[in-house]
């Protein structure tokens, strides 16, 4: 009798895996998004993205967007989201984004948006982005033709991205090359500055640890203005360094430190014991005084284009250098 | 008490009903559909009851979105987990005779999440994330193998079974929080999100691969559940019954391990379900193994199902993850029966 049993339990668990397999592989294949075509005249745009190919017909007016920097940048196509997700401080919206969002309805935090509210607002275009979304990119493309981007803080590919997606691919190009002439003037006239090249480290405070955004937003972006990373991290091609022991604060060595964290008791006793510590007091920048504090908003958690714009600024203002 | 005996199946299936046992099974039943109809109700706007029930039935058809593809599957799924959460933890008291065991305890959950942790961190934006079950599953499996395999001494005893479930257990998390420290900010937030426990985002892919993975241990159970209510009383009483107790311990951790292994693997790690349903069903009825199951998968059914139901409404329109509710009635929970088991 026990022999049976045994074998009918590996019967039931073949059945299984193979029924598992199968319902599996059968709902990959699902992933078309249909439209109805009511207006044979409108404009019909295919935009294949990180997780599929998404069809947008005409201009999108109701427009979602679900991740940041998505927000940031789709204001600076003068274009105004029915649907955002929550900032990551000052909720419910950035200060420096709130003006122009007054009537906007919020749709919960960028990891878990409430797709039920995303539904009620009936978009036609959601924008969001692959490391946050990919679970739900079937209930979202069901909602509205949906758009992912791939990097989160990829300013030039949400900017592209969104150009592509509302129509506007010219205005994007623009937007970019705005961009980069800013970006090209900054570098000719830093490069005259006495100690150039400079290496930076952006450095971020927590409740229990320290970290360096080797690249993250704040660091790609000053990897695109010229500056070099960290003097004991170069070429070990990091994204963000997590220090939990005072020990490593020589690997946030560098001739320039930018600094962000939160303003409450517990990060500014964390900053108090950093900044304190005798190997602190032994880096370079502490030396040279070259370290600035700057706001973790624009630098860290908005990482949209304008708040790329703002640091660009803080970067003019803190090297004195005219724009 | 009143009680009566259905035998099925030549006597290999029976059960025995007692008037408390029936009253309790109808009133949680009750319980469940009540809140099954509420939570379909519920969400970012309320549709009105009777708008629910012609949705479900067909007659109207301008819900479809929100209940048929977004919240029925959803509560499904809660109710799946639930219940798949109690009655792993039920089956793991019982072997291990020992009120504080569950599957988040002696290492199975963690198996579970150190498969899915390692997925999010090494192959999130490289591998699809449809595959992440698997990982989950295929982690509380070997888990529980490994377990099974270093506490093998002429035998399995449950005490070497619980010792060494702890200490993989605690390997585990530090392989975990290894993971997490070497992941960048982006994907620590979404590992975290998955450690404590969600049922954002359930798809009909989800409850039907779910519902699949039951077909294994839910005929076991049926079969073999009465069988358990004699190794209850310990090893020598159910070898003179003629129980093969190796046999028997190894097929039910199993079946444990395929309820709470699935369970995290479309759930995440919610926490203390497994723990708490079993005991609660023990207090409202006798204690036998069999008639404990629907009992507890019921209650562990209500308990997931009314976390998410808070999960999802109580902040909107943010969703959180339903797992920090568990974990907020749970923790409190284990120290009460710390508490009250300190005599024993």
């Amino acid at each position: 009798m026990k022999n049976k049993l045994w074998s009918t339990i590996v019967v039931v668990a073949a059945v299984v895996a193979a029924l598992t397999a199968c319902s599996k592989s059968s709902n990959e294949g699902a992933q078309v998004v249909t439209s109805n075509t009511t207006s044979e005249n409108s404009t019909k745009v295919e935009i294949s993205h990180v997780l599929g190919t998404t069809t947008i017909e005409g201009k999108p007016q109701r427009i979602v967007t679900l991740f940041q920097g998505a927000t940031d940048t789709l204001l600076q196509f003068g274009v105004t989201p029915v649907g955002v997700v929550e900032s990551w401080a000052q909720q419910p919206m950035y200060d420096y984004l709130k003006d122009d969002l007054q009537d906007v309805t919020y749709v919960g935090l960028e990891t878990q948006p409430n797709l039920e509210e995303i539904s009620a607002l009936k978009p036609d275009l959601i924008i969001a982005t692959q490391v946050r979304h990919e679970e739900i990119y079937d209930q979202l493309s069901q909602i509205a033709p949906t758009v992912v981007s791939t990097i989160l803080y990829d300013i030039r590919e949400t900017t592209s991205l969104i150009g592509q997606a509302i129509g506007e691919e010219d205005k994007a190009k623009a937007l970019i090359t705005d961009w980069e002439g800013r970006v090209s003037d900054f570098n000719s006239k830093i490069s005259k500055v006495e100690g150039w090249p400079m290496s930076v480290s952006v450095i971020n405070f927590r409740e229990d640890h320290a970290r360096i955004y080797v690249t993250g937003f704040a660091g790609s972006i000053l990897n695109e203005l010229g500056f070099r990373g960290p003097k004991n991290l170069e070429g070990d091609d990091l994204e963000i360094v997590r220090l939990t022991d005072k020990e490593s604060i020589p690997n946030m060595n560098a001739d320039v430190s930018f600094q962000f964290f939160e303003d409450n008791e517990a990060v500014n006793k964390t900053y108090e014991e950093w900044t304190s510590h005798p190997l602190f007091q032994n880096l370079d920048s502490t030396k040279s005084n070259q370290q600035f504090r700057v706001d973790e908003i624009t630098w860290n958690f908005a990482g949209g284009l304008k708040s790329a714009h703002l640091m660009l600024d803080d970067l003019y203002e803190h090297f004195k250098i005219e724009q | 008490m009143k009680a009566w005996t259905i035998r099925l199946f030549q006597g290999k299936v029976s059960l025995q009903l007692s008037m408390r046992w029936l009253v309790a099974l109808f009133i949680l039943s009750l319980v469940l559909i009540g809140l099954f109809i509420i939570a379909l109700a519920a969400g970012s706007n309320w549709i009105p009851l009777h708008e629910v029930i012609l949705q479900l039935t067909g007659y109207i058809d301008t819900h479809s979105f929100v209940i048929g593809t977004l919240r029925l599957p959803r509560i499904l799924l809660a109710i799946l987990v639930g219940s798949s959460l109690g009655v792993a933890g039920l089956i793991l008291q019982a072997i291990v005779r020992n009120p504080l065991a569950s599957p988040d305890i002696i290492g199975i959950t963690s198996g579970a999440s150190f498969g899915a942790v390692t997925f999010i961190t090494l192959g999130t934006g490289i591998i699809s994330m449809q595959l992440l079950p698997v990982a989950a599953i295929a982690g509380g499996l070997c888990t529980a193998l490994l377990i099974y395999i270093i506490s093998w001494n002429k035998g399995v005893t449950p005490i070497r079974l619980v010792l060494i479930g702890i200490g993989i257990a605690a390997i585990l998390k530090a392989g975990i929080s290894f993971m997490i420290v070497f992941s960048n900010a982006v994907v620590t937030t979404k590992a975290y999100i998955w450690l404590t426990g969600s049922l954002y985002a359930a798809s009909w892919s989800d409850v039907s691969a779910m519902l699949l993975w039951m077909l294994i241990p839910v005929p076991i159970l049926l079969v073999l559940g009465r069988s358990m209510n004699v190794t209850e009383l310990g090893d020598d009483a159910a070898v003179n019954a003629g129980i093969r107790v190796q046999s028997q311990r190894f097929v039910f951790l199993m079946c444990s391990v395929i309820l709470a292994g699935t369970a995290a693997a479309y759930a995440g790690g919610i926490e203390f379900v497994g723990l708490m349903a079993p005991h609660i069903a023990k207090r409202l009825t006798v204690r036998a193994f069999n008639r404990l199951i629907p009992l507890t998968a019921l209650i562990g059914a209500i308990l997931v199902l009314v976390a998410d139901i808070i999960a999802r409404t109580m902040f909107l329109p943010r969703d959180i993850p339903a797992g920090v509710f568990t974990a907020a009635i749970g923790a409190p929970f284990f120290i009460y029966l710390l508490f009250h088991n300190r005599n024993r």
